[in-house]
């Protein structure tokens, strides 16, 4: 990149996603950067098998307009460089993305589920070393997906987890939502986290929850972590590991 | 069919794919599956106390719902 500039191709449902994703990844402004759209995709006769919107990003071209002083033109060159080392990262990223995405909608095929699915990357990939791929999937009543428990939610999730493993040689976290489910669960978890310590407090007696994956344990212990007047802990075998609430003496 | 859901997931998980096959029997409305893999795969689509396989027995269970019917996967040792 003896100009200074750096490309990043994105694939996303439409355009405006792609970009976006793009942005999200590259963690800059839509200003910072050049969008040349490759393909505008398409929708499919049954929103699957639609083709998805390619575009690139040319970014780098930041230095020459935004230098004030010399500790600004210092710090973005810094930048620079740590984004010139990840772009060769920068492609396999995107294969993860790639792959993380065809094998969701494999297997929802497969499943005869009917949905929209994307993939983006939930952290900046140049920050984090291993970035974990988030992959949306949208549709109709999708409640089918999750199951009681999120039960199906979470084998669909482990089970992606190791074929994209598998296919890329490498440990690649993927964390998948429907509908903006793990969103709400989340919200409700820590609502449900705050009342049952309340009643811990109020009864002066431990309080067991339901049976929980471990995600969301761990969601219940993070909320309640600095809590003055109880703790938490888990008690049993998966799959029925549950969190008790105690209450301080 | 739902056999080609076990098969993709098979297929993708083992190290050989030549092994790897679905048997399909119809008992009334229950489809019973039969997955065979290479032996150095049995760990690979069973996993740690089975959780592969229950893994795929749930979206097994969400598959053959959609058409209307029940399935159950059992993965039988080689021969």
């Amino acid at each position: 990149m003896e100009d200074g500039k750096t490309m990043l191709e994105v694939i996303g449902p439409t355009v405006e996603d792609a970009i976006e994703m793009g942005l999200d990844q590259l963690g800059l402004p839509r200003e910072a950067v050049e969008v040349e759209v490759l393909d505008p995709g398409s929708k499919g006769v049954f929103g699957l098998g639609g083709r998805q919107a390619r575009v690139r990003l040319t970014f780098g071209m930041i230095k020459k307009e935004a230098v004030s002083d010399t500790g600004t033109v210092q710090k973005i060159e810094t930048e620079q460089e740590s984004l010139s080392l990840d772009t060769l990262t920068a492609e396999e990223n995107q294969r993860s993305l790639q792959v993380a995405s065809m094998v969701v909608r494999d297997l929802l095929e497969r499943m005869h589920v009917r949905a929209k699915v994307s993939a983006r990357y939930l952290q900046v990939p140049d920050e984090v070393e291993q970035p974990t791929v988030l992959i949306e999937i949208q549709g109709n009543d999708l409640s089918i997906l999750i199951g009681r428990r999120s039960e199906t939610l979470n084998a669909l999730q482990y089970l992606t987890n190791l074929i994209v493993g598998k296919e890329l040689s490498r440990w690649v976290p993927v964390l998948i939502d429907v509908q903006g489910y793990r969103a709400r669960r989340e919200r409700q978890l820590r609502i449900l986290a705050r009342r049952m310590a309340e009643q811990a407090i109020h009864t002066g007696r431990r309080q067991v929850l339901e049976p929980m994956p471990p995600d969301e344990r761990r969601l219940i212990h993070l909320e309640l972590r600095d809590h003055p007047h109880v703790t938490t802990e888990s008690i049993g075998e998966d799959p029925n590991r549950k969190v008790t609430i105690v209450p301080k003496k | 069919m739902v056999k080609e859901l076990i098969e993709y997931i098979a297929l993708a998980l083992v190290d050989d794919p030549s092994q790897v096959v679905v048997s399909q029997h119809q008992m009334g409305g229950r489809t019973r599956l039969e997955l065979r893999v290479a032996r150095e795969d049995m760990g690979r689509v069973i996993g740690k106390n089975g959780r592969v396989a229950n893994a795929m027995r749930v979206l097994l269970r969400v598959a053959a719902a959609r058409e209307r019917k029940q399935a159950t996967l059992d993965v039988v040792e080689p021969r």
